[in-house]
């Protein structure tokens, strides 16, 4: 290895972990909003790997409905770019298995049995969740589990209600109101998927820069300095849709 | 609130000229920089727009932006704010700058091995001219304050460099209120002590120069190497109990043997002297003290030598960094390589001017001139003929050389001079001695 070829600087995982809805109440246009959606971050996330030294975002996807299913990062967290090219378009139907979603979940958020092992570390995840309807299963017991989990105490947690969601269970699931953002129809989903994907995992990728008036009492807090970030740049989500004068 | 631009909008800027949006450039934690054109002259410039939320006395950040426009820019590397928009109350805002030129890569591009430099010397003229900017940066007063990987701009080919995202920039004594990202702050602000000044800018500094030659960083090794990396280990690794993968006296956070292979690999390709430096800047006294940094003219007179001390490997042809007066070893081929002596110049800001007298081995304007900073121009070379050395004149200037009997004569421009045991040369405004090594 001659001076000039180093390898890839030693780099921190930042996990961007989705747990989407699919139950049937989301099939035909809302479906399609979240598979435009995923397909629109994927680029975002790309590019944000190519431009961080400290850390690298690497992706699951958590799909619920009667079943539970792990869509991406079954074994172990997927690089973007291997996320778009293997990428295959979520169906809807069934229940809202929510509870089951959060136990699997947690099961996966462990460094000895789950997905979180990397030789370097890593940092706050992003656990984001997308909800249209209410539960059909015990979803309680399910957070409750979750809660214990010590990576998601540190994690960035935000969520998008569609429609009829349960703004109570994403609240506890946030545990901070300005991470949970709601919409009912498909285009404006489609935009709020990708501005609170990017956004959140913009911050836990890239850090924020530490300021000293800050009014984060508690710097591990992580999904308010993603509160904060997902109200001071809000205006994103006014932008026109038109792709010509949106960039 | 925060509202995006949008393609074909128009922005007023402070003195009343108008520019045009016509694309997106970038995104950053701060804010947005679009491509903008300037409605008369059609000039282009990049428009940096800012997430205003975040400021908490937005006006007060207009002004202190106002200010440093003012002040003027301390160097050229600096892609320094020209003008503002418009203020209104309530409304965003931004400013207006130069657009990177083409061929240049960001830093990180580098670090994350999608970019290489062409060769050494550039990768050496990148971290001499980091250097330089930084001085300029302190000697107009400036300091950084939050001074990261995401800073910097460089050209492949040259090591040229850039240097963007100055908003944070302030005067000696002021406080930006911003303390930087972790891996790159000073110990004693990420515990707390302090607030960035120029000292924390040279610890920033020298993370950045580690991280440019070496590719990794200084302080994570294999003790520091936690699965979760929450803020309670970041003041631990960077703040309270900081130790250095190549610490002297201690190894107990040497770089991991499965992880950190550019440290491993990297850190024994560089001179004795380089390494030392190193060693000061991260030592326990610097991390846990703030003391003995180096001076950003230590640190030029150091990289300046390590720019002279590259050489073709005579075994495998490969470009090597060799010591003026001790073995190297050739990391391509791991072969020995010494050279038969060294040029020996006065010392400058305290630290040893050497060059080795080996083929090929280059002498630049701040060779024969002692006041000159200029670390590109060459005025001279080292070449071989079986059995002795000579000194090529490349230069415009005569030089004076006193053979060790004390007879002395010129050498024109052109011409070349053989170096024999304590030969003195005279440049005219800077000397050099031929040390021949045992
Ligand atoms: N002068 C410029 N010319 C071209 N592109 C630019 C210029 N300035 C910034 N950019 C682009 O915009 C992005 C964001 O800019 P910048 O780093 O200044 O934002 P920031 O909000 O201060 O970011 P950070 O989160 O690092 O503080 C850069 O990564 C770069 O791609
Ligand atoms: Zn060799």
């Amino acid at each position: 290895m001659g001076m000039l070829n180093k390898v890839e600087i030693v780099r921190k995982m930042c996990p961007v972990i989705f747990l989407l809805d699919t139950s049937g109440s989301m099939d035909g246009e809302p479906i399609g909003a979240v598979n435009e959606a995923i397909k629109n971050v994927l680029p975002e996330l790309i590019s944000m790997n190519e431009e961080n030294p400290d850390n690298e975002i690497r992706v699951a996807i958590l799909t619920f409905d009667y079943n539970v299913k792990w869509a991406v990062g079954e074994t172990e967290l997927v690089s973007p770019q291997d996320v778009e090219n293997y990428w295959k378009n979520l169906d809807a139907n069934g229940y809202t298995s929510m509870g089951a979603a959060f136990k699997a979940l947690n099961e996966k958020l462990s460094v000895s049995k789950g997905f979180m092992k990397r030789a370097s570390g890593s940092v706050a995840p992003v656990l984001f969740l997308l909800s249209d309807g209410e539960p059909t299963d015990d979803y309680k017991a399910g957070l409750q589990e979750l809660q214990k989990n010590s990576w998601y105490k540190i994690a960035v947690r935000v969520a998008v209600g569609y429609g009829d969601f349960n703004e109570h269970i994403l609240r506890e699931f946030t545990g901070n109101e300005g991470t949970v953002l709601r919409t009912s129809d498909p285009d404006s989903l489609r935009n709020t998927i990708k501005f609170v994907a990017v956004t959140s995992s913009r911050v836990a990728s890239q850090g924020s820069n530490v300021s000293t008036d800050t009014t984060n009492a508690n710097p591990d807090d992580n999904t308010q300095a993603v509160a904060d970030a997902l109200e001071n740049q809000g205006g994103a989500l006014n932008a026109p849709l038109d792709p010509e004068d949106n960039f | 609130m925060f509202v995006p631009l949008k393609k074909n909008q128009r922005v007023e800027l402070a003195d009343g000229r108008t520019v045009t949006v016509t694309d997106k450039l970038g995104e950053g934690g701060q804010g947005i920089v679009y491509r903008v054109r300037f409605d008369d002259s059609g000039e282009e410039r990049a428009l940096k727009w800012f997430f205003i939320g975040y400021l908490k006395e937005p006006l007060k950040f207009y002004r202190h932006l106002e200010d440093n426009i003012k002040k003027g820019s301390p160097s050229a590397a600096f892609i320094w704010p020209e003008q503002l928009t418009k203020y209104v109350a309530g409304e965003p805002f931004g400013y207006i700058m130069k657009i990177f030129p083409k061929g240049y890569e960001s830093f990180s591009k580098y670090l994350l091995a999608r970019v290489q430099f062409q060769n050494a010397a550039a990768m050496v003229n990148a971290a001499l001219n980091m250097v330089a900017a930084f001085k300029a940066l302190h000697l107009k007063g400036y300091n950084y304050q939050d001074l990261n990987d995401g800073n910097f701009s460089i050209e492949p080919k040259s090591g040229k460099v850039f240097i963007c995202d100055n908003d944070n920039v302030v005067g000696y004594g002021q406080k930006s209120g911003i303390l930087g990202k972790a891996r790159y702050m000073a110990p004693e602000v990420v515990r707390g002590d302090k607030q960035p000044d120029t000292d924390t800018d040279r610890y920033s500094l020298a993370v950045i120069l580690f991280m440019l030659l070496v590719g990794d960083h200084p302080l994570e090794g294999k003790k520091t190497n936690y699965p979760a990396l929450t803020n309670k280990y970041d003041l631990r690794i960077f703040g309270t109990e900081p130790l250095f993968i190549f610490d002297e006296k201690d190894s107990s956070n040497a770089p991991h043997p499965q992880i950190h292979q550019n440290a491993l690999t990297m850190w024994k390709i560089f001179p004795s002297f380089v390494q030392k430096a190193f060693q000061q800047s991260f030592s326990q006294e610097s991390l846990l003290n703030g003391k003995n940094r180096l001076l950003e003219n230590e640190w030029f007179n150091i990289l300046a030598r390590l720019k002279s001390s590259i050489v073709r490997c005579p075994h495998c042809g490969e470009e090597m960094f060799l010591e003026s007066d001790k073995i190297s070893v050739c990391q391509s081929c791991k072969k020995s390589v010494k050279a038969v002596g060294y040029l020996k110049f006065p010392k400058r800001a305290n630290r040893e001017v050497t060059v080795p007298i080996f083929k090929g081995a280059l002498l630049y304007d701040y060779h024969i001139n002692s006041a000159s900073e200029d670390f590109d121009t060459e005025v001279a070379v080292v070449l071989e003929k079986p059995g002795k050395f000579g000194l090529k004149n490349d230069s415009k200037i005569k030089w004076l050389i006193t053979a060790p009997g004390g007879k002395t004569f010129a050498r024109q421009a052109g011409e070349t001079q053989i170096l024999v045991a304590d030969c003195k040369i005279d440049f005219g405004k800077n000397t050099a001695q031929v040390i021949v090594n045992n």
